[in-house]
Order: C-alpha cells, then sequence, then structure tokens
C-alpha cells in the first residue's frame, strides 16, 4: 500500500520520475510477494488498473481462485513437464491421480461458478473476446519468421476462422475443451465454415509463483525481433498466457484449395463478413479473428453439467470403463459435443476408445463407415480434418440405414465384439440422428445391447424430439431386434449381452443460434460436408511434401488381376453383365474376406455384399478388359492392401469435383458432360419434400 | 486470369460419354423385349453409380418399360399387371410434378396440365390410389402414352443443349408478385437517388466554375479556400446525402464529367488535357484538384474515403482493355492523390510550418485514416494497369501491418512484370518503353532460371516417387496386388478410361464371370495374430460366453439347405 500513496502523493514536477519508476516496476517480482497476499493485490490492482479492463468483482474473485492454486499447482506443474506431449497420461502416480482429480474438482467448481454468474450468458460476454484495437496491441508478428505471438490475459478469447498452427509459449489455453500448456507440441487448428468457429481461451495459469516478465522474455526472444518483443512484454501480466501462431500447409489444404469450389472454405462465411476483424498482425498467417458479435460454441448449463459428469466417470468414480452413448436429433450439435468430451478426456487420460454409429455424418472416416478406433490426439478441428485409419471398420455404403437396419446393427455389434477388453480407456459411441419410428428402436436396441454407463441425450427448445431414454423408458421399450426382457425370456437369451443394469441418463439443452437447423451457408451442408471428408480422404494420395497437387488421375494406381478380387454391390442390384458400369471410376471399400477368392474364369461377383472388415477406400481408376486387371488408387498402406479381397461398392459417390476438375486432358472426359441440361422436367433428382402443407392447413393463402 | 463464363457447366453423369446414352435411348424404345431388358439392366448399373442423385425422369422410364416387358414375356396375369402398372404410373405421376409443387399442396391435375400431360393420366392415377382398379387395357394405354410423353419432354431433348443448373439445385421456387412490387420501388428509389446525386453535384461544379471564374480575375491562389455561403449550403446538402446515399454519391461522381473531367472541363480550368503527368506515377492537376478538394473536406471520413477507393480501383478493372485511356488516368491519379493523403511517413515530423501549410493545402484530408488494407490491396491487384505498380508501392508503404519485405518485393516485381507485359507495344510514352525490355529480358533469364529449378526439381521429386513406388511393390511382393508397372502417361488418360479402351459403349460388358456366396465376416483382420483365443475359429468367440451370436445364428439359417 505504500507503494501506492507515495506515487498519489508525487506532484507535478516528478511526473517524468514517476513514469520511470513505474518502467521500473516490474522489478518488484511477483516471485518477492509470494508470502504477502496484501502486496499482490496491490500490483495487481496496478496492472488492471492499467490495463482498465476487468471489473472489480472478477478481480477479487480471480485472487481467491489463484491463491487457492497457489498450494497444490507447483508440484502438478513440475509433473506435466516431463511428460509433455499428452496431457496426463495412464502412467500417472496414485498421488498425481489425486492431484488431477483435485484440479477436475476445481475445474468444475469454476464451470460451476461461471454457470452461477452468467446464467444464459456466453463466457465472451463476461471476459472479453480479442478483437478491433486490442488483437494489434497484444499480437506481433515476426515478418521474417512469418509467424506471430499472441499475449491473452486470463478467460479472454480468440475466435477466429482460418487454419493454423498452434503452440503455447507460455500459460495455457484451451480450445475445444483441451487444454493447451507450455511445452507441449504444436497443434494444428483448423476453423472452415464448414462448422463453428473455433475460440482460443486462455486459461488460469499455475505458475503464480514465476517471474513472469524475464521468463515470458527469454521465451520470446526466440520469436520476435526486439522492438516487437519489448511492445509485448509490456502486456504480460500475471496471468497471461503466451501463445505462437504459424501458417499450416499440409497435403489436406493444399488438395482441397485445389479444387476452386473450395477455395473459400477456410474463410468466415458470408453471414460473418461484417464481423471478420481484417489487418490485425494475425491475418496474413491463415487466421481472421472474429468480434464478438459472432459467438463461438455456446455451452449451455446442461452442457456443461454433462461434461462434467462423463469426465468424473472417466475418471474413476466407477469401476470398469465408462461406456457413454451420445444421442439425439439431427444438428443437435451431437459431433461437436462429443469433439469436446473427447478432448477434456484426453486432458486427463492418453486415449479414448470410439465407436462411430453415425452414417452420414462420420467423425474419422468417409460418410457411410461404421468403425471403432482409438483417439489419441485431440479434435480441434471439423471431422474433415481429421480423417484417420479406424483399427476397425465395416463399410454399410449408405449415409443412413434405413434400407437395411439389421445390417447396420449387427455390423456394429460385430465392431463392440473387437474393442480392445483389457484397457480401462472410457468409450464413446456416437449415434445417428434418426430418433423416430425405427431409428428410436435401434437407439433402444444399441443401449440394451451394448453395456452403456452413461446416456446423453441432445435436445433443442421446449418440444421433446423423442422420448427420454431413461432406463425406465427402456423397461418397456421395444427394439428392432430386442424386447423388454420381462415378456420374452428367449429374446434375452439368445442375445450376447443381457441388459445393462442400469446406466445414467443426462439431459443436455442445446441452446446454439441455428439448432436443429441445417447450416444455409456454404460447406454447411451435409453433403457438402460428406465430400469434404471424403476428399480429406483422398488427399492422403498426395506426398507429404510440399509442392504441386496432383490430380487423382495423374497417379500410378495399383493393379489386380480380376479373378483375385470378388467385387461387389451394397446398396442396389446391378447384374453381373452391367457390374463394371456401376463399379468403373468409382469409390469402392477394400474389404477382407476369410474365404479364398477363387475364379472359375472372369471376375468374381459376389450377389450379396456380407458386412465385412473394411480396410479403407479406393478409386476404382479403370477397368482393364484385355488383360483382366482392375487399375486402383488408394491410400491404403501396400502391407495392408496385399490383405483385401473384396471390393464394395456402395451409395457414397466420388464428388464431382474429381471428375470435373481432371486437367491436361485431351478430348472427352467420361462420364462428364456439359450437355445435360436440368431445365427439362424429371432432369433432377428425387426430391423429397418434408411437411407439404395442405391447402386446409395453410392459414396464409 | 480469365474467365471461361461461356463455357457451360460440367456435370458429373452415370453414363461414360453421349454414345452410351444414345445406346440406352435406343433400346429402351425398340420394340425388341431383350434390348428392353439390356436397356433396364444398364440403368441399373447407372442407379449403382448415381446412388440417390439418379434422374427422374430415366427411373420412371425404367419402371414403366420394366412393366411393359413383363407385359409382353406373357409370364404374369392380367391382375398382376395392373398393380405393377399402377405402381409405376402412380409415381411417375407424382415424382414428376414434384418440383412444380410449392410450399403449399396444389392439385395434380393443375401441375400435370403444366407440364401437358393429358389430364386423363391424372385420373388413371386416382382411380389406382382411391377407386376401382383400372382394366389392363388403361394400363397400357397410360403406359404407352407416358413413355411417348417422357421420351419427347425429356430423353429427345436431353443432350441437345442446357442450363446451368447443377444437380443440388433448389431454388425453382414461383416467381413472387410482392417480391417484384418490391424490387421495382427499390428501383425507382435508386432512380430518383441517381438524379438528386447527379444535381448535386452537378451544382456544386456550376458553383465551383463561378468561383473560379471570379477569382481568376483576382488572384489565382485562393481556390479552395473558405467557401462562399452558397457553397457551403450545397456542401451541407451534399453532405446529407451522402449519409444516406454514399454508395449512389460515388458512382455517379465516378461518372465521366466530374472526377475524371471531359476535356472541355480541363480547358475551362487551364489546364493542358493532352499534358498529363506520367501514367506510371500519375497525379491530378492542381487546379483541379482545388477544384473538387472543398467536396473532399466536406465528405472526409474514414468509410467514404474507403468505398471511394474501392469504386476507383473497381472502376479501373472494367477498364482493363483501355487502360491508356484518359479515364484510366484519372481514375488511378485520384487512387494515388487519396493514398498519398493517408501515408505518415517519418519525413514530416520535422519539417517547418510553413512546409506543412503549403503540405496540408494540398491534401484531400489530413489525418491518417485507417483503411481496410487487405482488401484494398485485393482490389488493387485486382485491377492492373499502368499505374499499378505506383499504387501498389502506396498501398504496402502504408498498411497498418506491413507484408513481409520479401513478399512485398516479390508483389511489386511480379505486379511491375504483369503490368509491362500486358501492354505489349508499348504505345503510351517513349520513357517507360526501355523498361519493357529490361523487364522482359529479366523475365527470360528469370524463366531459364526457374525451368533449371524446376527440372532438377522434378527430376528430384520424380525420384523420390519412383523410390516410394519401388518400396510399394516390395511391400505387395507375393499378393496379387502389384504396383503397375506398365510405361503409362497416366495423366493423359482421365478417370474411368485405360490405355486400350475404346469408345465403343459396350467394351465393359462382362461375359463370363464366377460367382461367389459369403457370409457376413468377423470383423478381425489380423486372423490369428491378435486373436485372444489361438485356435479356436471365429464363430465360437463371442463376448460374453454364449455360443452363438445373432449374426452365426443368422449365417447358419441362411447356409441351410431343406432337402
Amino acid at each position: 500500500m505504500k507503494v501506492n500513496k507515495q506515487a498519489q502523493v508525487k506532484g507535478k514536477s516528478q511526473k517524468w520520475k514517476d513514469v520511470r519508476s513505474k518502467r521500473c516496476r516490474p522489478s518488484i517480482k511477483s516471485s518477492d510477494l509470494n508470502s504477502s497476499p496484501v502486496m499482490v493485490r496491490v500490483v495487481k490492482e496496478h496492472q488492471v488498473s492499467a490495463k482498465k479492463k476487468p471489473s472489480v468483482k472478477r478481480l477479487k474473485n480471480k485472487a481467491k481462485t489463484v491463491s487457492d492454486h497457489n498450494k497444490s499447482k507447483p508440484s502438478e506443474s513440475g509433473v506435466r513437464k516431463t511428460n509433455p506431449q499428452t496431457n496426463g497420461s495412464s502412467m500417472f502416480t496414485l498421488d498425481e491421480e489425486v492431484e488431477d482429480l483435485q484440479q477436475l474438482k476445481e475445474y468444475s467448481q469454476i464451470i460451476h461458478r461461471n454457470g452461477l454468474q452468467t446464467t444464459g450468458e456466453t463466457w465472451d460476454v463476461k471476459f472479453g473476446r480479442l478483437e478491433g484495437e486490442a488483437l494489434h496491441h497484444c499480437a506481433q508478428r515476426d515478418d521474417r519468421q512469418n509467424h506471430a505471438v499472441l499475449v491473452m490475459q486470463q478467460d479472454q478469447t480468440l475466435c477466429f476462422r482460418g487454419k493454423c498452427f498452434l503452440t503455447c509459449l507460455y500459460g495455457r489455453v484451451e480450445v475445444m475443451g483441451f487444454t493447451i500448456e507450455e511445452g507441449q507440441k504444436s497443434y494444428p487448428v483448423y476453423s472452415p465454415a464448414s462448422h463453428c468457429p473455433l475460440t482460443i481461451r486462455a486459461l488460469e495459469t499455475s505458475h503464480f509463483h514465476r517471474n513472469d516478465r524475464t521468463e515470458a522474455s527469454q521465451i520470446l526472444q526466440k520469436y520476435l525481433p526486439p522492438a516487437s518483443r519489448k511492445k509485448l512484454l509490456k502486456k504480460i501480466m500475471l496471468a497471461s498466457s503466451v501463445i505462437l501462431l504459424e501458417p499450416m500447409e499440409t497435403p489436406l489444404t493444399r488438395f482441397l484449395s485445389s479444387f476452386t469450389h473450395l477455395s473459400e472454405l477456410f474463410s468466415p462465411p458470408a453471414n460473418e463478413l461484417m464481423s471478420a476483424v481484417l489487418d490485425t498482425p494475425l491475418n496474413g498467417l491463415g487466421v481472421i479473428p472474429l468480434t464478438s458479435t459472432v459467438e463461438g460454441l455456446k455451452m449451455s448449463q446442461s452442457y456443461r453439467d454433462a461434461l462434467n459428469t462423463a469426465v468424473s466417470a472417466c475418471r474413476g468414480d466407477m469401476d470398469g470403463s465408462a461406456v457413454i452413448l451420445v444421442c439425439g436429433i439431427k444438428n443437435v450439435g451431437k459431433s461437436t459435443f462429443i469433439r469436446v468430451l473427447i478432448n477434456t478426456l484426453l486432458n486427463h487420460t492418453s486415449s479414448v476408445d470410439y465407436l462411430e454409429g453415425d452414417l452420414g455424418q462420420t467423425e474419422f472416416t468417409p460418410a457411410g463407415c461404421l468403425s471403432m478406433l482409438t483417439v489419441r490426439e485431440p479434435l480441434l478441428g471439423p471431422p474433415f480434418t481429421h480423417q484417420n485409419t479406424p483399427e476397425h471398420m465395416i463399410y454399410y455404403g449408405d449415409v443412413s440405414c434405413e434400407a437395411d437396419m439389421d445390417r447396420y446393427l449387427e455390423s456394429l455389434k460385430s465392431l463392440w465384439r473387437r474393442r480392445p477388453k483389457s484397457r480401462e480407456t472410457p468409450f464413446i459411441i456416437n449415434t445417428m440422428g434418426w430418433v423416430k419410428g425405427f431409428g428410436l428402436q435401434l437407439l433402444v436396441d444399441l443401449i440394451r445391447v451394448l453395456p452403456v454407463s452413461h446416456v446423453i441425450q441432445l435436445s433443442h427448445g421446449s418440444t421433446t424430439q423423442c422420448p427420454a431414454l431413461t432406463p425406465e423408458f427402456l423397461r418397456t421399450a421395444h427394439g428392432c431386434q430386442t424386447h423388454p426382457p420381462a415378456q420374452t425370456a428367449m429374446d434375452e437369451c439368445t442375445e450376447s449381452h443381457g441388459p445393462p443394469k442400469t446406466y445414467s441418463h443426462l439431459d443436455v439443452q442445446a441452446e446454439f443460434r441455428g439448432v436443429a437447423r441445417q447450416g444455409t451457408a456454404k460447406y454447411q451442408r451435409s453433403n457438402e460436408q460428406r465430400e469434404l471428408s471424403l476428399l480429406a480422404y483422398l488427399s492422403q494420395l498426395q506426398s507429404p511434401e510440399p509442392g504441386l497437387v496432383r490430380p487423382l488421375h495423374s497417379l500410378t494406381p495399383y493393379q489386380v488381376p480380376h479373378a483375385a478380387v470378388a467385387l461387389g454391390v451394397i446398396h442396389c442390384e446391378v447384374v453381373p453383365s452391367h457390374m463394371f458400369y456401376a463399379v468403373n471410376a468409382s469409390l469402392v471399400g477394400l474389404c477382407c474376406l476369410t474365404e479364398k477368392v477363387t475364379s472359375k474364369g472372369g471376375p468374381v461377383l459376389l450377389p450379396q455384399a456380407p458386412v465385412c472388415p473394411c480396410v479403407g477406400f479406393g478409386v476404382l481408376r479403370g477397368v482393364d478388359m484385355a488383360r483382366g486387371l482392375y487399375f486402383l488408387l488408394t491410400p491404403v498402406h501396400p502391407s495392408v492392401l496385399r490383405k483385401v479381397n473384396c471390393l464394395l461398392l456402395g451409395a457414397i459417390s466420388l464428388p464431382s469435383c474429381i471428375f470435373t476438375s481432371q486437367p491436361d486432358l485431351e478430348g472427352e472426359t467420361p462420364y462428364v458432360t456439359t450437355d445435360y441440361s436440368f431445365d427439362l422436367t424429371g432432369a433432377g433428382k428425387l426430391r423429397v419434400f418434408k411437411g407439404l402443407a395442405r391447402p386446409s392447413h395453410a392459414g396464409t393463402q | 486470369m480469365r474467365k471461361r463464363s461461356s463455357e457451360k457447366k460440367r456435370h458429373v453423369v452415370a453414363w461414360v460419354n453421349k454414345a452410351e446414352w444414345n445406346q440406352v435411348l435406343e433400346n429402351l424404345y425398340s420394340k425388341d423385349v431383350s434390348l428392353q431388358k439390356f436397356a433396364l439392366q444398364r440403368i441399373s448399373a447407372w442407379r449403382g453409380r448415381f446412388a440417390h442423385s439418379s434422374p427422374v425422369a430415366v427411373d420412371c422410364t425404367a419402371d414403366l418399360v420394366r412393366c411393359q416387358v413383363l407385359d409382353r414375356s406373357g409370364q404374369l396375369s392380367g391382375d398382376e399387371l395392373v398393380l405393377l402398372y399402377g405402381a409405376s404410373l402412380v409415381r411417375f405421376v407424382n415424382l414428376i410434378t414434384e418440383r412444380q409443387q410449392g410450399k403449399i399442396a396444389r392439385p395434380l391435375r393443375r401441375l400435370a396440365g403444366n407440364l401437358n400431360i393429358p389430364e386423363w393420366v391424372v385420373d388413371l392415377r386416382h382411380d389406382f390410389t382411391h377407386r376401382k382398379l383400372p382394366s389392363l387395357k388403361w394400363c397400357r394405354r397410360g403406359c404407352k402414352v407416358v413413355l411417348e410423353w417422357l421420351q419427347q419432354e425429356y430423353w429427345s431433348r436431353q443432350l441437345g443443349g442446357g442450363s446451368d443448373e447443377g444437380w443440388e439445385s433448389q431454388s425453382e421456387e414461383e416467381e413472387d408478385p410482392k417480391r417484384q412490387e418490391d424490387e421495382l420501388l427499390a428501383r425507382q428509389k435508386e432512380m430518383e437517388a441517381y438524379k438528386s446525386a447527379r444535381e448535386l453535384l452537378i451544382s456544386y461544379e456550376r458553383e465551383q466554375f463561378q468561383t473560379f471564374d471570379e477569382l481568376h480575375q483576382v488572384q489565382e491562389n485562393n481556390l479552395g479556400q473558405a467557401p462562399l455561403a452558397d457553397m457551403s449550403w450545397l456542401l451541407g446538402e451534399i453532405k446529407q446525402f451522402s449519409l444516406d446515399a454514399s454508395d449512389m454519391l460515388v458512382d455517379v461522381l465516378l461518372e465521366d464529367g466530374f472526377l475524371v473531367p471531359t476535356v472541355e472541363q480541363l480547358e475551362t480550368l487551364g489546364c493542358n488535357p493532352s499534358e498529363k503527368s506520367d501514367p506510371t506515377q500519375p497525379r491530378i492537376p492542381q487546379v483541379f484538384l482545388h477544384f473538387w478538394l472543398p467536396l473532399f473536406r466536406a465528405l472526409n471520413s474514414g468509410f467514404f474515403i474507403h468505398l471511394l477507393l474501392e469504386k476507383l480501383f473497381a472502376e479501373l478493372k472494367l477498364l482493363k482493355e483501355e487502360e491508356s485511356s484518359h479515364r484510366a488516368f484519372f481514375l488511378s491519379a485520384w487512387t494515388s492523390e487519396l493514398l498519398l493523403c493517408n501515408n505518415n511517413k517519418f519525413e514530416y515530423h520535422f519539417e517547418t510550418k510553413q512546409q506543412k501549410k503549403n503540405r496540408i493545402k494540398d491534401r484531400i484530408f489530413v489525418n491518417r485514416i485507417q483503411l481496410r488494407w487487405q482488401q484494398l490491396l485485393a482490389a488493387c491487384l485486382d485491377a492492373p494497369c499502368i499505374s499499378t505498380p505506383h499504387l501498389l508501392q502506396l498501398i504496402l508503404d502504408d498498411m497498418e501491418h506491413p507484408l513481409p519485405l520479401e513478399t512485398r518485393q516479390k508483389l511489386l516485381q511480379l505486379c511491375s512484370i504483369y503490368t509491362q507485359a500486358a501492354r505489349g507495344g508499348g504505345s503510351a510514352s517513349p520513357e517507360p518503353k526501355r523498361q519493357p525490355i529490361y523487364t522482359l529480358e529479366k523475365l527470360h533469364e528469370k524463366q531459364k532460371q526457374h525451368l533449371r529449378h524446376v527440372a532438377t526439381d522434378r527430376s528430384e521429386s520424380d525420384h523420390k516417387a519412383a523410390d516410394d513406388l519401388a518400396e510399394k511393390a516390395k511391400a505387395l511382393r507375393g499378393s496379387p496386388w502389384q504396383v503397375c508397372t506398365d510405361k503409362v502417361q497416366w495423366k493423359s488418360f482421365p478417370l474411368g478410361k485405360v490405355p486400350g479402351q475404346s469408345d465403343d459403349p459396350s467394351c465393359l460388358m462382362v461375359e463370363n464371370y464366377s460367382t461367389m456366396r459369403v457370409f457376413d465376416q468377423p470383423v478381425d483382420l489380423e486372423s490369428g495374430g491378435a486373436q485372444k483365443v489361438p485356435g479356436v475359429s471365429a464363430p465360437a468367440r463371442t463376448a460374453e460366453g454364449f455360443l452363438w451370436s445373432q449374426s452365426d445364428l443368422h449365417r447358419l439359417k441362411s447356409g441351410l439347405v431343406l432337402f
């Protein structure tokens, strides 16, 4: 307090001196102040008033949490550093486990507290979005190394469109539920126009005891020239985090940008153009900040509660591993919820197991696939940015399961049987957005067949989209394959799993703008997103070295004799003699049959497509009739490809841009025409009208 | 850079080429049942390709032809045939009118009428769904008429010429009379705004000319100083107008006779129209600049200046072909003046008051304005002309967050090369004539270097690719899979085509084949290796001890042969 008073007493003549003493202020280190909390507050107040931003009310709050953390954090941050790659790991000792739990509790407290204070508000409103002028002050760009360093105060957010590598240089930040700390590797973050924009949020930092400026200065030395370093250092305060943003170019982004209609993918969509902040130090790196008029991911109270419950369940509150099934009507935000959930879990465990049950909006594979895999890296972008090779996959071959529900259920059960059993990793199950009629019955089946421990059901608004899938509901509900246990004992016997005794049912209210509606802007329709996933899968065919994008048709294909692989169509019936007309230049699932494929001459055709393991996809580039060869392009590794003996065609078509943008060709391109007229009656595809109003019901006419 | 707007949009279809389409069309409408069958089978393959976006007309035709084929085969009874015909006809009427349907259901009869479908076909459809089943005779007649309709309206008109709409386009909304009205109103308003903008600016010009004439006799230098009373009222009006319709104001300003002066106007002001400054560094003649200064000072706002700059670039872009014109010169000169006003060089910090006064006298505005530089940069590069390098330099120097130095240099160099080359003959002035040679030489040199670079690059990447392929081949050894080793320039073969493949639509027909019946497979890739219970065959390994799972039972059932 003394210091402060003196400063106030000073007259005008001492102005210059005062400024100087202000400049010297950092020499009073926060580390010196550790022992006396009063002083801490003085310094903090000083710094805060210098910045003139947060209210005093918040300050009190913050000071309290910081002192809370003071006790537990130091040792923990030491532990963290030894294992910089993953956030925590299964190798934690008991002590740390406890600590982590404690941290988790604190985390939930924070969330809880926040929820109490700001019912219905977003984080942004309270803590301030980094936008406009602020960005000019707290971000500096190094032109030569082409990257930018950004200082964020606790709970400040940066919401953006674009893509970049994100490294946390100092402190910690959170993206989509995943915490990135100082010392961890760079993570690619993607915020394309197809999805809700990503938000980077600075978290409470645990190194209160540290000498902030000198340490930060050392860190910054590597990244910024002296002039801009100086400017940034002024912004670093007690609870600041510093992040590094670097431009990102990958085979994926290069391949996608080679298609003209995708050139705007990483720019803000039309409705955000007015909110885009231009001319910041970040813009040149492929990051376009958005003002707070665009809200990022909006989490309701129930959303956060469900996350907390799920996380603490996975942290060991229950025996065995948690199996969390997420369901809800389409466009309610299932996938996003799951991404946040997985990311949050990855803060505590090294991996999460995932079962894909949503054929239309697959997370890790092209559409039409059911799959099971272990997630080890956070999901900091929409599905097409993290296409992955699942450990087990079945090609269902359509974007919805209406056509063959038995095949759907059998496939999922078959996948479940292959799960890694010895592990205690959390298991997350994604389901379809079809929650009415038979869709609901399928959900009932799944909950009965799989040993689910939690059902998280997302819904929106006041209307009920489907009944709550509580254990009570399950007691009487009929599924497609399963029935309530009391009625038929026989059915229960034939099931490989009896119905689980009980599970927790968590209801989540989604409250974001545009809930339950498909996005109308470019790239937001579900078929466009499927196309993106497939293109992202095919981008693996590009060489990892930077260079020109090589169009698919120019790549050297694999070849395999007609007699060595079986060929089948999943989604419709094609006469054998016309088979090649369906599969030529189509996407095929590469599958493995246990039976040996033998031919009595000519190609081997499957009259019925079986449920069989699929290892990936390929483009059947051409059929050599004279020599009896298929030519195939696939990113599947040759060591896996050698086991493939079955090619399945499904209703997942190659994106049309693959055909229409084949450069350097002379003459006609097969399957491409400029003469097809869509003006003629019946020229378009079947259009299904949902909810066509009858004249008598229409009030307006 | 050129946009091929005239080119029609490319669509992906299920047939390889027109020949295949024609073959199917011919067969569908032939009298020979076996040919019809062939066409139906091909359409089933098309459905496999199209997945869920098969054209409605193709599907309907196939369904109806299938009825005919079955009818002609003589294997089905009349009652059975009526049901088949019924389903196809109902589907036809409903699906084909679907696109005509708005938000509110309208009677099929009216929709069909719009499409020239005979009314009795709709009646027939209603008979199938709501009344007594029609007789087989009526069915056959309906089928025949509908197939003819499809041939006329769809098949024979398709692949002849077309529109640019895509599969996904669904915007065939009815023309809304209210919207039309609104549009008309809006246009009217726009016209009025345009007129008043013109009037305001013309009276401004008149006023200025008058002042100019008056002052011309007394002292020349005082132009653009304190405006007269009339003038200040006028400026107030213009400012007011700009608040509502700055867009319109800028548009009018950029018309000939305003910011781009006519020859007469210049002469009146005592400028020699032919005496322009260097087009690579255009400046507005001082007298003319002063002529407009009062207006700009009145309208001085970041928003307005930015808008003006953007419009200037947009206009400049339209003049691509005639870039040495009078208009292009003035447009770029104004741009340059505006940008110059905004720049904030260190030199100014040490100037004397008098210097400053002089400098400010010629400036459109004094205080630096925050412009959206990225957009301006894009706009500038979008409108290449002879003065672009100069303008680009101004923008790059002035940006709030400058681009990396190297990028700036590269951009400038590229820009100068591009704009010089585009002029070709270099007809404008003798001075920059030397430059094209210089840059062209430079260009050639660069190109050679570049080629060498690319060549080494390519051979390197070729090597890498070859190594990569060799490795793949090694991993595949012993399996039926191979890396294709044919010496083929794959990049000249589009997807779906292989070397030696003919254009004959029948070339992919499979003559002999073998079928293989397989059952659902266990999901297990490493047979043996990863199995938890080695030695036990797959079906027995179910999760919780039951011997057979549902799928095993299923497999057993489907494998059973009774007697």
